[in-house]
Parts: structure tokens; C-alpha cells; sequence
């Protein structure tokens, strides 16, 4: 019989912690129909920025590579010319590639970049039913217009 | 110099300590051989000191300023300090000042991360500057030519490029223009940039300045991935590096080698490694079938080229020859000898696939006599029909070191050479006229006291005060008119002179394969005579590796005939070459930068290979190919690793060593076959030859291989030929103009230079250009023709040379 009267008892302050919690303000969400926003300095996926007037920030140095720690980044320098001028100055990326299943998001390759042109974002939906398919080309980084990373295109670095 | 040994070395104090050197040395050199680094810029240590950059600085005690420890000899007792803070101040003075000018573009430069200026910056510098004003400000960049481009803003004067072209090569490619704020860098007389060596300032140019036009942005230096290797060109071989990206040649750098090359490389060198990446190799093997030739298994064309070989070995060994050479590594050749020479037992094999029937090249071991080092310490070189710059440029870097000193340099060919400013005496002749120059030089000096011809003088004195004497025989004397009275001539100039004769012949690997059996063996045809035979129908199969005889070979219709003649004709090739196209079979193979093992080069030095990429598709090393018939012809080659077959390369060769030299056989004392000197071919009609057309060699071509590199492809320009201004004015040939030159044989039209660098009534026709082919105006056994030129354009525009 106290066996029992114990048992409820233990049952009940159970229950008493679960009621507490019902009435309180919910910590999870019902992800994916509803994103928790995720804070302003947060590093998601990469953008290749633009300046505002639409020629790319990268200019192909690779520091971003030589800075990665694994090792995810590949760049491919070419120049530019008259008929093709893609950034500022005389090189541009010819290639751009960054190996999502290798970046951890550190953001050294954001901080290593000397023209800004690299920018960690605040997309985290990044899952991919093929390796290949996790592998990001330059087209894919590129930001399809100013600002469309979020970053102001007017920034000077 | 002081002779007593109490004063043989000097001692001073550097950063406290005790440093003995000999009298002469400087105190940057004294600090360097003491382990104490002292930054600089304008020094470069195989060029005399210069004091330009002031980087060196160092505090010299009693010495009111600091001084530039570059220029300074060191003294007995001198107290010198490098890291008292007067210096530090000084050295971040040096650096802030040279920081003024000097853009802060390290991201987009391609020297950036081997950079002697960032790196001191780094370690010296004053860490931030002071200067808010706009920098200097230069349209940039600046092509100078094909494979160099010039950024000004970045240059900080050190004058390291100016120098070289002055001292170390003796073009004067670059020099320095304007004063001060504005000084500049650039060509002294008209663009592009002339040098057979420009690859050289970039490679030394402290900063980004000078740039590869071909090499531009294409990697940072932590890409690459250098692999020590071998250059395989010109035949001299120099030792380089293959920076290797992404599994293709990116650049090609100088890796130093004081034997050989030092730590220079030619512009061919540098830039000629483009075609190994190239699309248009051959990936698969290729058979004929129907006339056409069609992709195959390596199972398919292996079976039928061994069993085409089976069926001519069993009705006669001799009914197989093999033709080529130079494209293979020693070990190729080794087992491509072993396979014809013992497996099928043809004695008919030659590598000499371009020399003429009757030329002196056939009979004559090719090679250099003497190691680099002591033709560099000679100090008299004759060069008789051989364009150093042209053909060897690394072997002119030597004798420019010798002619500083002092030495001779006496020329005698059918062109002015390049570097005939730096000669003593220079004979400018038709190239018929080579054989009696030659022989009247040596029965000159043979004569001694009676004294000399006019014109002979200064040869002869120079030859006969000589006591190092270098005679250098090139190709277009051995093949040309009078070969052999050439050949016969200069060995009398060497005997009487006590002196060395080189026979300057051969390209690539063509010294190795010479060693290890792609020679006739007893009975054996040379290769002439094997084209001959082929096209007499006495041979069955024709097998061609490590060469293009469609293209090498001096007659373009012995060729042919050649090919019309022989049933089978199997070819190694690595690009779809005329040979090729006109093969049976075709079995695509590696080039030597995909190849481990070793080549020889012109001293008889062996010199290791190393694979730096791989090869496209399907393509297989030659001597794996080799194999593989070897097998299914019953005849299993058990060379297991690289090492296994160098241990089989000493055993062929006694005397084989890594990177040391075997000399090539001797040049014979009497030679065989004596022509009288002047025997000259007459044209094709027979008549007196009023204008004869002969061959020349150049450095930059567009062949097979060079014609896939951009740089050299640039730097070789259109196919032209050099005519003389009075032959140029009487047949109203215009500068640049195109122009029709025909034999009896044929007609090629191309660009006509017209200069006096070709003596009058020839017209010299470089080789090397396959679109236009000298050899198809040439009949055997003439090496040289009677030729009619037509003009076709007034002038091309702008076509000047």
C-alpha cells in the first residue's frame, strides 16, 4: 500500500514540473514550417559579394585557401581584359569552389579576404543528396545582384 | 694580390663575432658565410656588387655612416655590427622609402609569397608607413613582349634585370630609362623585348615587376607543387623544376645545378612545357583500317604490330628498322635497342633521323668533348657553322663568362650571330663557302710564320696565343656543303692548336640514345639509308619512336618514298604528327616530362628524369610499349622498378653514373670519307646557283612540340626566311613582303625578312617551322639548292620583322 502512495506521489511531482512547463514561453520551434531567426554575427553559407556597380569583389588571390584550415576553398586566377573586366584591377576568379562538407564555418576566410569579397551568410540549409551536389561553384556563391547577401554593396571592404 | 701567406685572409668582428675570410671578399659575403643574414636587393651573388638598393646596411666602427656591406671589402680588425639600432633605423628607412612607390598589391601579384620584398618587409620593415600621399602612378601593365610583362609601379630600381642582359647574357635586353621619381624600366631600342634569356629577370626580379606573360595568375607559389626534373629541349640539360598544379605544368623554374646550367635556363626552357597539357595529344592507340585510322585497344594494336614484326623477323631480321630516338629517355632506348637488336636482331637502327646521306653527321659521335665547366675556363672558342645562342643558349652563357676574362670568340658561319658583338673575329660566308673558310683557317695556321691570308689575321693569332681552344662544329656545318672538309678542317685547327673539337649536334635525348644502342649495329643502315632501302621495298616494317621523320628528315620525298615503300609502318607519337597520319599503326606515348628515368645530354652527362604529371588517357611510356612486343614476341624484359633499369643501363654502359659524365668517342684523327673542300651541289637544274637556299636553326620554332606552347609559338613569330638587301633590292623583295621561294622541287611562300645578317646570294630558311617546310625545296644528297625567290605582295602591312 505505501508502495503504491509512493509510486503517486513520484508520479505526481512529475507531472507538477511537466504542468510548469506547459504554461511557459516554448524554446523549440516547429522547424521547417517556422525558421528561428539566428543572430546577426551567425556564419552560414558564403556569398561571393558584389560592388554596387556589379563588378565582382574577388579578385583571385587565394588567401582565402592558404588560410583555410580544412582546406575547403579552390580558387582559379585569371586576368582580366578590356572586353571581359569581371572586378577591379587586373584578376579575377576564373573558378571559385568551396567544398561545404569540409568547411567547418570558421569565417577565417571571410577574415583573411582583402577586398570583403567572401562573406559567411545566414543560410543554414545545406543538406544535399549528392557529394558533388555539396561541392558550390562560383556561380552558386556569386550573389545574384548587390546586396543580395545582406551585406551593403557600398562597403569599402 | 699579396703573395704572403701572413696576409691570405682578413679577420673582422661581425655581431661579436670572429670571421676569417679572404682578402676581396665583402662583408655581406663575409656575414652570409657566417650564417648572419643581412637583407638585400640589388645583390645577386653570381653578379659583381652594385650598391643600388641599400638595403644591406650595416654599422661599420670608425666608419662616420653606415655603410652598404655589399660593396664594402672587408678589412683586417673591422668591427662590423648588423643589428645595432642605428642599422634597424636605417634598414626601416630603406624599406619605408622603397614602400613609398611600391603598391600594396601582394594579392594580386604573382610574386606574392615568394617575394624578397614582402618577406624583408616582413622581418625588417617598420610594420606600418608614415606615407599618406598618392603613390606613383603608371599605366600598368606593360607588355614587353611575348612572354614578359613589366608592372612599374612595382619596381624598385634594383636594376638586377638591366644587369643581367649586361653581364650575364650580353644582349642588353633591358635597360633603365628616365631619372629618379620616373625611372622606368624598359627595352633599349624597340619592342618586343630581344633575349633568348628574358625567363632570367623574372626569376631574379626581387619583386613583381617582371612577370611571365604565359605564367600570369595562373597559381599562387603555395599551389604548386615543384618536381626536380630535367629539361629536355635543346639537349644540354638543364636541371628545372616542373611547378605542377592540378596535375598540369603550370611554370617551369631554373634549379640550380653548377655543372650544367647554374641557375639559368633559356626562354625555351622556361616557356616550352605548354604541349604536354595539350588536347590535341593522342589518348588512345590508333589502327588503319579501310585508309582511315581508327581508335583501337592497346590489345588489338599491340597483337598486330607483333605479329607484323613476327612475320618480318621470319623472313628476315633485316626486313625491320627502327628510326628515332631523341624524344626517349636512356632507359627507353636501352630497352627500344635491346628489342630491335636482340629480340628481332635487325642491326638497322638510327636516332640521326635529320642527317643528310653523306653529311659529316653520320660520321661523327655527336656530343661535347669537355665538361661545361672547362669550356667556361677556355679561352679561345671558334664556332664554325654552330649559332650558340640559337641552338645551345645555355653553353653561350659560359663562354660570355670566358670572354669577359678575356677570351677570343671567333665566328665563321653563313649568318651573323646574335652575339657577334662579343666576338674578336667574325667571317660572314655563303653556305657554300663554309668547307673552304674552314680549310683555309686551318692551312693558315698551319703555315704559322708565313703569315696569314687577309682577313685570317686576328683568327689566327687569337688560335695560335690560345691555350684553352674550343672548336665548336654545329649542324648547319656538318650537314651542310663540304661537311666533312668542314669536320676534317676543324679537327686540324684542334690538333694544331692542342685544343678540343665539339661536335655540337643533337637535341633532347639524342646522346642517349646514340649510348645505348639506337646506332647501327654491324651491317646496320644509317638512317638515309634505311629511308632509302624502305623505299626500295626491302624493308617489311618501319618502326619510328622519339622521332618525326616526316618532319626531321632533310628530303620531305625520301620520306615519302620511304613511306610508300614499307608495308607496316608502327609509330610512337604522343601528338597526330605527319608521321603519325601516315602510319599504320599509331600507339600514343608520354612525353619526357611524364617520364621517370634519366636522359644524357650534350656532355655525356647522365641526368635524372622525373615524372611531373601524368599522362592523357591511354598513353603508355615508351619502353612499356616496348615490352609488351618484347613479350609476344616471346621475350619477357623483367625490369621491375626505375632502379632495376638504371642498374641494367650501367651494365649496358660501363661507366654510367647518376649526374656524372661519360665523354662521348673521341672524334676519329682521319676521317672516312674526305671531301675535297667546295664541293659544292649545284642547283636542281645544275646550273650556277645565283642565290642558294640553306637551313638555319632557331631557338624559338613552332614544331610538333613548340607549336603547342604559347610563349614559344609567340616568340617565334611567322615562318620567314632571311634574305639580304642588295639580293632583296635586285628582286624587288620589300621588307616583310610575302615571297614565293621555289627549286625545282617545290615552292613555299612566306614572309621574307630582309637583313644583313645573311651573307648575299642566300636565302637562309629556318627550320623548325612545320607549316613550311624547308625540306620540301631540298633533293638529296644536296644539302643545299639553287632557289628562285618571288616576290608575291609589295608589302605586307606592318609585316616589318
Amino acid at each position: 500500500m505505501a508502495a503504491v502512495f509512493r509510486q503517486t506521489v513520484a508520479m505526481l511531482r512529475g507531472l507538477l514540473i511537466t504542468g510548469r512547463y506547459l504554461f511557459r514561453r516554448r524554446v523549440t520551434a516547429p522547424y521547417p514550417d517556422v525558421k528561428p531567426p539566428v543572430a546577426a554575427r551567425f556564419k552560414g553559407r558564403h556569398w561571393l559579394t558584389l560592388y554596387a556597380d556589379g563588378l565582382e569583389r574577388c579578385v583571385g588571390c587565394e588567401l582565402c585557401v592558404i588560410v583555410c584550415p580544412s582546406q575547403a576553398i579552390y580558387v582559379k586566377a585569371a586576368e582580366n581584359t578590356p572586353e571581359r573586366q569581371v572586378s577591379k584591377g587586373e584578376r579575377h576568379a576564373e573558378e571559385f569552389q568551396i567544398n561545404m562538407l569540409r568547411c567547418i564555418f570558421c569565417g577565417f576566410c571571410e577574415e583573411a579576404c582583402p577586398t570583403g569579397a567572401i562573406v559567411l551568410g545566414h543560410d543554414y540549409e545545406l543538406a544535399g543528396y549528392t557529394r558533388a551536389s555539396m561541392i558550390y561553384t562560383k556561380g552558386m556563391l556569386t550573389e545574384p545582384y548587390p546586396g543580395a547577401s545582406g551585406r551593403d554593396p557600398g562597403r569599402e571592404v | 694580390m699579396a703573395t704572403d701567406p701572413a696576409v691570405r685572409t682578413v679577420t673582422l668582428t661581425i655581431d661579436g663575432r670572429a670571421v676569417t675570410v679572404p682578402p676581396g671578399t665583402t662583408v655581406y659575403q663575409a656575414a652570409r658565410a657566417a650564417g648572419i643574414e643581412i637583407p638585400i636587393f640589388c645583390y645577386h651573388d653570381r653578379m659583381p656588387p652594385l650598391g643600388a638598393c641599400r638595403m644591406c646596411l650595416v654599422k661599420v666602427d670608425r666608419m662616420g655612416k653606415l655603410q652598404t656591406s655589399c660593396t664594402l671589402p672587408a678589412a683586417d680588425g673591422m668591427v662590423v655590427s648588423t643589428t645595432d639600432p642605428e642599422v634597424v633605423a636605417g634598414q626601416e628607412a630603406i624599406l619605408e622609402f622603397l614602400l613609398i612607390n611600391h603598391p600594396l598589391d601582394c594579392p594580386i601579384c604573382d610574386k606574392g609569397g615568394e617575394c624578397p620584398l614582402q618577406d624583408q618587409t616582413f622581418r625588417w620593415g617598420p610594420g606600418r608607413s608614415r606615407f599618406v600621399e598618392a603613390k606613383r602612378d603608371f599605366a600598368k601593365p606593360v607588355s614587353l613582349g611575348p612572354v614578359l610583362t613589366l608592372d612599374r609601379e612595382r619596381c624598385i630600381l634594383c636594376w638586377r634585370c638591366v644587369r643581367f642582359g649586361e653581364i650575364i647574357a650580353g644582349d642588353d635586353a633591358l635597360k633603365g630609362f628616365e631619372r629618379g621619381f620616373t625611372s622606368e624600366i624598359n627595352t633599349p631600342f624597340t619592342l618586343p623585348v630581344e633575349s633568348k634569356f628574358i625567363g632570367n629577370t623574372i626569376a631574379i626580379c626581387p619583386v613583381g615587376a617582371l612577370t611571365s606573360r604565359t605564367y600570369r595568375f595562373r597559381a599562387r607559389p603555395w599551389d604548386n607543387e615543384p618536381v626536380p626534373s630535367t629539361c629536355t629541349h635543346c639537349g644540354l640539360g638543364c636541371a628545372v623544376w616542373f611547378d605542377v598544379r592540378g596535375g598540369e605544368i603550370v611554370r617551369t623554374r631554373a634549379r640550380e645545378a653548377p655543372a650544367v646550367n647554374d641557375i639559368w635556363l633559356c626562354d625555351l626552357g622556361f616557356f616550352g612545357h605548354d604541349y604536354v597539357a595539350s588536347g590535341e595529344r593522342l589518348t588512345a592507340p590508333l589502327v588503319r583500317r579501310d585508309g582511315r585510322l581508327t581508335q583501337a585497344s592497346w590489345e588489338e594494336a599491340l597483337d598486330l604490330v607483333a605479329s607484323r614484326l613476327r612475320a618480318a623477323r621470319d623472313r628476315a631480321p633485316g626486313r625491320v628498322a627502327f628510326l628515332g630516338g631523341r624524344r626517349l629517355s636512356n632507359e627507353d632506348a636501352l630497352v627500344a635497342a635491346r628489342l630491335f637488336g636482340e629480340v628481332i636482331g635487325t642491326p638497322h637502327r638510327d636516332h640521326r633521323v635529320d642527317a643528310p646521306p653523306g653529311g659529316a653527321s653520320l660520321e661523327v659521335a655527336w656530343g661535347l668533348r669537355a665538361p661545361l665547366e672547362e669550356i667556361a675556363r677556355g679561352d679561345v672558342f671558334l664556332l664554325v657553322g654552330c649559332d650558340v645562342t640559337e641552338e645551345y643558349p645555355i653553353l653561350w652563357l659560359r663562354m660570355k663568362a670566358a670572354v669577359d676574362r678575356g677570351a677570343a670568340l671567333l665566328l665563321l658561319h653563313a649568318r651573323r650571330l646574335e652575339v657577334r658583338r662579343h666576338a674578336r673575329w667574325e667571317r660572314l660566308v655563303r653556305a657554300d663557302r663554309l668547307a673552304a673558310e674552314t680549310g683555309a683557317l686551318a692551312d693558315a695556321l698551319e703555315r704559322g710564320a708565313a703569315g696569314p691570308p687577309p682577313g685570317l689575321e686576328a683568327a689566327v693569332a687569337a688560335i695560335a696565343a690560345g691555350r684553352r681552344v674550343h672548336v665548336v662544329v654545329g649542324r648547319f656545318a656538318l650537314d651542310g656543303p663540304g661537311g666533312s672538309a668542314v669536320l676534317a678542317a676543324a679537327v686540324r685547327i684542334a690538333e694544331h692548336s692542342g685544343g678540343v673539337l665539339h661536335v655540337a649536334r643533337g637535341k633532347g635525348n639524342d646522346i642517349g640514345a646514340q649510348r645505348f644502342g639506337l646506332l647501327p649495329g654491324a651491317g646496320g643502315w644509317p638512317a638515309p639509308e634505311i629511308l632509302r632501302r624502305a623505299a626500295a621495298g626491302d624493308l617489311d616494317v618501319l618502326y619510328v619512336a622519339g622521332s618525326d621523320p616526316a618532319t626531321a628528315v632533310t628530303d620531305r620525298s625520301a620520306w615519302d618514298a620511304a613511306r610508300r615503300g614499307v608495308g607496316f609502318l608502327v609509330v610512337h607519337e604522343a601528338f597526330l604528327s605527319a608521321t603519325a597520319e601516315a602510319a599504320d599503326v599509331v600507339l600514343p606515348s608520354l612525353v619526357l616530362p611524364e617520364k621517370d628515368g634519366t636522359v644524357t645530354n650534350l656532355e655525356g652527362r647522365t641526368l635524372p628524369l622525373r615524372a611531373a604529371v601524368r599522362g592523357p588517357g591511354a598513353a603508355r611510356g615508351d619502353r612499356e610499349i616496348f615490352s609488351l612486343i618484347a613479350a609476344r614476341l616471346g621475350a619477357l624484359f623483367t625490369y621491375g622498378t626505375g632502379d632495376e633499369l638504371f642498374e641494367a643501363l650501367r651494365a649496358a654502359t660501363p661507366g654510367v653514373e647518376a649526374g656524372a659524365i661519360l665523354p662521348v668517342a673521341p672524334v676519329p684523327a682521319r676521317l672516312a670519307g674526305d671531301v675535297p673542300a667546295g664541293a659544292v651541289a649545284a642547283g636542281a637544274g645544275g646550273g650556277s646557283a645565283e642565290l642558294i637556299l640553306a637551313t638555319i636553326d632557331h631557338l624559338f620554332t613552332q614544331g610538333a612540340t613548340t607549336g603547342r606552347c604559347r610563349g614559344i609559338t609567340a616568340l617565334a613569330g611567322a615562318p620567314h626566311c632571311l634574305i639580304h638587301p642588295d639580293d632583296a633590292a635586285r628582286l624587288g623583295v620589300e621588307p616583310g613582303a610575302l615571297v614565293e621561294l621555289a627549286t625545282g622541287h617545290g615552292a613555299v611562300v612566306l614572309q621574307a625578312r630582309v637583313t644583313d645578317v645573311t651573307a648575299p646570294g642566300q636565302v637562309l630558311l629556318p627550320r623548325g617551322f612545320d607549316a613550311v617546310s624547308a625540306y620540301a625545296l631540298v633533293r638529296w644528297p644536296h644539302a643545299v639548292v639553287a632557289v628562285t625567290v618571288r616576290p608575291l605582295v609589295a608589302a605586307a602591312a606592318g609585316g616589318a620583322p
